[in-house]
């Protein structure tokens, strides 16, 4: 089965390639698999989820996703490819200024869809991530494990190909830990979709079979 | 109250640029017949030894645009009453021509001096009279006035433009996040900025009718009750309907350019 994300030699660095994160990478990951990264606090979780959505371009090497190089990609196509992805930050994203039902349709709105189908939509994924009577709040007015769920809800709002998930139980207790677990199990099993999850804790009950990324060192390790 | 006072600090300095379009316009067309009403109005006195054509005059200057004989008879009938035909007719012998010649554009004395020696190149012109001091300070002041005014304002439209990218970078710093998240999932740029260009755009029609409202109203009822007859006089001049297209044009290019200043400023901060 062929690739969706494909690393070779990446090297990530900020401040104009002088402060190295990531180096000399190699890794590849197959459609529908699930994927788990782990490491230390600053070892370059989040840096490397930024290079897979195109926010950071690789310093040397390649990365490959979606059969598309992202250190030429065009603007056009980045902006494409970025619609099949559902992101979730550490820090959430969410526009203030929006009820919670518009920050999780943000996908279906780009993608142009009714307002009949994003309200359905918003519905039903609120109640996916447990939080049915949120819909007309203000993400403010919300805690800060439920602005993630909001987070996760939109991430999966349009089925995305790819799962970027950045801490996406971070703030949560176990029970709510286990709801999103699920979720991104049943996304991958029944639409083969690929996730790629940063945790500091690997669910202990889990019942798909998946990887294991370290980032130590500059270096991304898996874990056999 | 905050969306009233964000749409103002951007309809205010707005309009103000469009008041000082719309007043250079109106200035440009009415000091346009006064100028010429001046240039019209203005003729100088030459006198030559034999008849002279226009083309001739024209040929030693090219800002001259009429010349007209001074009847010679009337000359001679006033100052030889009662004398006999003869002597009349002896005096008309040796009686120059004269004549009055109009400019095509308003000159200042140099170019006054200038047109006199030009004339004076040529044997047969007698003498010159330009008048050069009143026509001189007539055109000083006015030329004054004309200065002072158009940097007035030019200096009101510099200082609102200022005002206006101050407001996008509010508006800037209001809708960056927003704009960076809609980015990530792959946004559009014309989704990512329709808010704003849909305030922007409506701020802009708003001044623009503002404006041209004003103006007609200015035109069409106040001037006439005015009893300024300056403004009666001009009434023609104040607002035109071309002027209308000229505001919209200008304000829709202002409100394009803030906002893509505040859209491209905003893009995903690239390490
Ligand atoms: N925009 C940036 N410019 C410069 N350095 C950065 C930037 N963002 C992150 N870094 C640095 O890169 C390193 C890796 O950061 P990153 O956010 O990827 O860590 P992480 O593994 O996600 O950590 P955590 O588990 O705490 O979230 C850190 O040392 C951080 O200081
Ligand atoms: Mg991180």
């Amino acid at each position: 089965m062929s690739n969706v994300i494909q690393a070779t030699n990446l090297t990530l660095a900020y401040d104009n390639g002088t402060k190295e994160i990531i180096k000399d990478a190699n890794f590849a990951i197959k459609k529908g698999e699930f994927v788990f990264i782990t490491g230390p606090s600053g070892s370059g979780k989040s840096t490397l989820l930024k290079a897979l959505y195109g926010q950071l371009k690789p310093r040397e090497g390649n990365l490959i996703v979606g059969g598309h190089n992202l250190s030429n990609i065009r603007r056009k196509k980045l902006q494409e490819l970025r619609t099949h992805m559902g992101m979730i930050f550490q820090d959430y994203k969410l526009v203030n200024e929006w009820t919670v039902a518009k920050n999780v349709v943000l996908p279906l709105m780009i993608a142009g869809y009714s307002n009949e189908v994003q309200d359905t939509q918003a519905r039903r994924l609120l109640k996916h991530v447990k939080l049915p009577e949120y819909a007309d709040k203000y993400p403010l007015e919300l805690s800060g494990g439920e602005q993630q769920r909001v987070g996760v809800a939109r991430a999966l709002s349009k089925n995305p190909v790819v799962i970027l998930a950045d801490e996406p139980t971070g703030n949560l207790d176990d029970y709510s830990s286990n709801v999103i677990w699920d979720l991104m199990e049943n996304a991958c099993q029944q639409l083969d979709t690929t996730v790629l999850v940063v945790t500091h804790k690997i669910p202990t009950i889990f019942s798909l079979p998946y990887r294991h990324f370290i980032i130590e060192n500059r270096g991304v390790y898996e874990v056999h | 109250m905050k969306f009233i006072k964000n749409h103002l600090m951007f309809i205010l300095p707005l309009m103000a640029i469009l008041l000082g379009i719309e007043f250079y316009l109106i200035f440009e067309r009415s000091t346009d017949t006064y100028e010429t009403k001046l240039t019209q109005g203005y003729t100088m006195l030459v006198v030559s030894k034999s008849p002279v054509q226009l083309d001739t005059f024209q040929n030693l200057n090219t800002h001259i645009s009429s010349s007209s004989e001074v009847n010679r008879d009337e000359i001679i009938s006033n100052i030889a009453k009662g004398m006999s035909q003869d002597s009349s007719n002896s005096i008309l012998a040796k009686l120059p021509y004269f004549y009055n010649l109009g400019l095509n554009l308003y000159l200042n004395s140099d170019e006054l001096e200038q047109i006199k020696s030009d004339l004076k190149a040529d044997s047969n012109i007698k003498r010159v009279e330009t008048f050069g001091t009143s026509h001189a300070s007539k055109y000083k002041l006015f030329a004054f006035i004309k200065f002072t005014l158009e940097t007035f304002i030019i200096f009101m439209m510099v200082v609102s433009f200022i005002l206006i990218v101050k407001q996008m970078e509010i508006w800037k710093y209001q809708h960056k996040e927003r704009m960076q998240i809609m980015e990530i999932f792959g946004a559009p740029l014309m989704l990512r900025a329709g808010v704003l260009f849909r305030i922007a755009f409506l701020d802009a029609i708003f001044s623009t009718l503002f404006i041209s409202i004003l103006f007609m109203y200015i035109k069409f009822s106040w001037a006439m009750d005015s009893g300024i007859d300056l403004m009666i006089e001009h009434q023609e001049a104040l607002f035109h309907a071309s002027d209308i297209l000229i505001l919209l044009c200008a304000s829709l290019l202002l409100v394009v350019i803030a906002v893509y200043f505040v859209v491209f400023s905003s893009k995903g901060v690239k390490e």
